[in-house]
């Protein structure tokens, strides 16, 4: 069964459910199996998804939540609930995973030397620091931005579009798009931030 | 500061860009090593990430295959042995296994120290252990793993009952010789106290006396400075955490 702790939870069921999950994982950084399990129970359909809208493909997106699940067996004692509840934590983790996937199935065209020599050098566990007010805030901030920057950042976010591929489609310079992106992007955080 | 420049051109947005999935290639290679790198850059992605982190409720759950369960476990299997149940071992274990090439010499240290350190035996419970005074409890040893800045790694073991301190360092802590590493502790609150300038060698033990020894508390943290060759001139760090970790038991 999966947890929900999306907006359609109660805060109430949410926040009990985001304290459950949070002691599961420090059980599972002394070494709990059992906890490994509940958590995966609790978190997988959330996670697979995630690897599935980034990889669009099923295979990968299994061997990524397998990937992702070792991780949190041997990283769980670095996630730090002060800093951001598990399944954001999870999330971020599993999304970065699901891009470094895509990254190597699909190399930079025009740099495909420098792409086979990116160093694995990511911290396999995300350092993530989440605030309480982003997460409504960050939906206003959204609306603030013309709707073609946002669907920009949407499909950046969700799908692992990156600049060249964003000029690609948008049929502008790169130089264009990462101009368009930059502005976007500070008025985000300007706004984040205000 | 310096990094959150607002010029479009680059510096400002660079986490952001990092953080979003935008960068390919040499951008994102080097982005990616950055982070490893450079604490105010990594902490800025840390920020973004937590600002973008709604957008996952935009994705729909989905289960995954019921078979999926045993891969994970049999991968789990594969990184820590199931018939394993001394917990302070398992842990090593996980840790040993668990880290990436680069990390392995660090846990040959981590290792190097477990076994140099063993608990004293328990004393058994004669008649004679009875009636002797009471021994004072044993603490367990403590452990810090000091990384940042700098390509090694200090292994950090700490022994209440001895007051022995042991360092063991994978890599390279490289200082020019007008500079040296200064060891410090930093307990929970507290403001950080020398526990010394770092000798050159891979492995250095030394005993704390017992006011600085109640400082090493779990959840203290060990962090490593460059300061002027010698040590700070004022007892307080005044150039940069190269390395730092939190004491935790063994």
């Amino acid at each position: 069964m999966t947890v929900e702790m999306d907006r359609t939870a109660s805060p109430d069921v949410a926040r009990v459910a985001s304290q459950e999950l949070t002691s599961l994982m420090a059980d599972v950084a002394q070494g709990d199996r059992h906890a490994l399990h509940q958590v995966y129970e609790r978190t997988s359909a959330k996670l697979f998804g995630i690897c599935l809208r980034v990889l669009d493909d099923r295979a990968d997106a299994e061997d990524v939540l397998q990937t992702v699940y070792v991780t949190v067996w041997t990283k769980a004692g670095s996630f730090d609930p002060d800093k951001a509840s598990a399944i954001t934590w999870l999330a971020a983790m599993t999304r970065n995973r699901a891009i470094d996937r895509l990254r190597q199935r699909r190399p930079s065209t025009d740099d495909l030397e420098s792409a086979a020599e990116i160093p694995d050098e990511r911290p396999s566990a995300v350092d993530i620091i989440e605030r309480a007010e982003d997460r409504a805030r960050l939906h206003e901030c959204l609306d603030e931005l013309d709707e073609d920057r946002r669907t920009m950042i949407r499909a950046a976010f969700l799908e692992g579009t990156t600049y060249p591929q964003l000029a690609e489609s948008k049929g502008v310079p790169l130089p264009t798009v990462k101009s368009w992106m930059r502005r976007a992007l500070l008025r985000l955080r300007g706004c984040m931030e205000s | 500061m310096s990094d959150r420049r607002d010029d479009i051109e680059g510096e400002g947005v660079v986490a952001a860009e990092y953080a979003l999935g935008l960068l390919e290639g040499a951008e994102y290679a080097t982005a990616r090593t950055r982070e490893a790198s450079d604490n105010a850059f990594a902490h800025e992605v840390a920020r973004w990430r937590g600002y973008l982190a709604p957008l996952h409720d935009g994705i729909d759950d989905v289960a995954p295959p019921a078979s999926h369960w045993d891969r994970v476990q049999t991968a789990i299997r594969r990184v820590s042995p199931a018939n394993d149940n001394d917990l302070r071992l398992r842990r090593s274990l996980n840790f040993w296994r668990s880290t990436t090439a680069g990390m392995t010499a660090v846990a040959a240290v981590l290792g190097f120290l477990l076994v140099m350190k063993p608990r004293p035996a328990p004393i058994p419970p004669t008649v004679a252990a009875v009636q002797a005074p009471v021994p004072a409890e044993q603490t367990p040893p403590m452990v810090a793993i000091a990384s940042g800045r700098t390509a090694a790694t200090v292994v950090i073991s700490w022994d209440p009952n001895t007051r022995e301190l042991v360092l063991g360092t994978a890599g390279t802590l490289a200082a020019d010789p007008k500079h040296s590493h200064q060891l410090w502790v930093i307990p929970a609150g507290g403001r950080p106290r020398s526990l010394g300038v770092l000798p050159a060698g891979k492995t250095t033990h030394q005993q704390l006396a017992s006011a600085l020894a109640d400082l090493l508390q779990q959840g203290a943290t060990i962090a490593i400075s460059l300061e002027p060759r010698g040590g700070s001139p004022t007892g307080a760090p005044t150039g940069p955490v190269v390395a730092s970790g939190a004491l935790s038991p063994a």
